[in-house]
């Protein structure tokens, strides 16, 4: 015996999931047309998302020029397959900046110097966006953000924030904060889901 | 294997936030992710996260990044869409009106990867009784395909791979292919089903036919006919032979065009 209405609310990938980017509607009607050729819409989309894009490359990377350089890489990433983009699996501004954060982090892994960036920096600077000071219209309530992350447990926003804005491996955070693999594992995945209630994250 | 299978589901936090190793690791990850509807839906809500995390971090790139922007995409192609271009339909189909061109593009270009799909079933099957259905079934789907309301839907399947249907409401029929989707181990099928709007009695939920075995991640398309308004197509996993009535959590719910 089969009843959709009970079914369907646990079937995952059939309902747009609501995202808490309040732009993100716009971002993915852009990104449809985008997919089709329109310049226009890309520049509309380039300033929708290129400040967050930039900020996060910006954390992981540090160094400003080849912050600059990345973002541009993937801005015309995003540009070349938008074809490709498939709003079943997530919004547009979701998916430009994962691609946005996945670019950062291969850069810094195949970075001979690696080692030569500042971990200690990395490390204290664990809040979000202090060093934005001028930011009009943030999709994204970032005092929201900064709420949630506030929930946390010292553990879990150290382990995610060194994850994320450091561009560090579970592996390499698990060594800096001296704690075994699994307490690592388990503190990114239960802080992210603190952080999707929190957020309000369907 | 239970054990491991739970390590693998810890890492969604990991992966979300591009933090596992390069490598091995990561391809496990996300090759398990195909088979975990549940990891994938995790995985999900943590980009979200990841996505509020880079909100809170933007900075104000410099203006001139956007002029070399706008000039390299200028003078750079885009891709050509994958061989199914779900996006264009998901969602988007319903919220333009048919009379857009865009659909109509969509369409098109559906129906032109859908049939090469029926050109190609029919160059695999074997024996000439075999060719003699296919080409029979090739001509109830190009009428398909030919139908002035045809139209075209696709949709995720849970378990992985994707769904693309072409429906002419008028005719009530519809023809249903899909690619990538998870291998079933021996003695299970894909079963498709036709599900009512009141689908509170059996009736409701009827038989729209088995997938068959997919070559090179595609399979032929299946053919179903008796499309009511409001009906919705489902997919679920069954013993080989299909059963009568669906026994598992389905897969897959899409919504179908009814008659404008």
């Amino acid at each position: 015996m089969l009843y959709v209405d009970q079914i369907e609310p646990d079937l995952p990938g059939l309902a747009p999931v609501p995202s808490p980017a309040d732009g993100e509607g716009d971002c993915d009607q852009l990104l449809r047309l985008v997919a089709v050729g329109d310049q226009q819409a890309f520049e509309l989309l380039y300033r929708q998302l290129a400040r967050p894009a930039y900020g996060v490359i910006r954390r992981v990377l540090r160094d400003p020029a080849q912050s600059e350089e990345v973002t541009q890489e993937v801005m015309l990433e995003v540009w070349r397959t938008a074809t490709r983009f498939d709003p079943a699996m997530s919004g547009a501004a979701t998916w430009v900046l994962t691609i946005a954060h996945r670019r950062a982090v291969d850069r810094v892994r195949t970075e001979v110097a690696a080692a030569e960036r500042e971990q200690k920096t990395a490390w204290a600077d664990v809040g979000p966006g202090d060093e934005v000071a001028d930011l009009v219209e943030t999709t994204l309530d970032r005092d929201r953000v900064r709420r949630c992350l506030g929930a946390l447990t010292e553990a879990q926003r150290q382990s995610i924030t060194l994850a994320y804005y450091g561009g560090y491996t579970y592996r390499q955070v698990s060594m800096l904060v001296d704690a075994t693999l699994a307490a690592i594992k388990s503190r990114i995945r239960d802080g992210l889901s603190r952080m999707r209630d929190c957020l309000g994250v369907s | 294997m239970l054990s491991s299978r739970r390590s693998l589901h810890a890492l969604a936090g990991a992966y979300a936030l591009d933090a596992l190793d390069e490598g091995a690791e990561r391809k496990r990850f996300a090759r398990h992710l195909r088979r975990c509807p549940s990891c994938a839906e995790e995985l999900r809500g943590f980009r979200e996260v990841a996505t509020a995390l880079a909100f809170a971090a933007a900075a104000e790139p410099p203006p001139e990044l956007r002029m070399r922007v706008m000039a390299a995409v200028r003078d750079t192609r885009q891709l050509p869409p994958q061989a199914v271009p779900r996006w264009r339909f998901h969602g988007w189909l319903p919220r333009i009106p048919a009379s857009g061109w865009l659909p109509r593009l969509a369409t098109a270009t559906s129906a032109i990867a859908i049939a090469a799909v029926v050109v190609l079933s029919i160059l695999l099957s074997g024996t000439r009784q075999q060719l003699g259905s296919a080409r029979a079934q090739g001509q109830a789907i190009a009428a398909v395909l030919a139908a002035p309301d045809v139209t075209a839907v696709t949709g995720p399947v849970a378990s992985g791979g994707v769904t693309t249907v072409l429906v002419s409401p008028g005719q009530g029929e519809l023809v249903v292919s899909t690619s990538g989707l998870a291998a079933l181990p021996a003695g299970k099928v894909y079963e498709l089903w036709l599900i009512g709007p009141y689908a509170t009695q059996q009736a409701a939920v009827r038989r729209a036919g088995l997938l068959p075995p997919a070559t090179a991640g595609l399979t032929a398309p299946v053919l179903a006919s008796g499309l009511v308004a409001g009906d919705k197509l489902g997919m679920t996993v069954e013993p080989a032979g299909g059963t009568n009535q669906p026994t598992t959590t389905p897969i897959l719910l899409l919504s179908l065009p009814a008659r404008t």
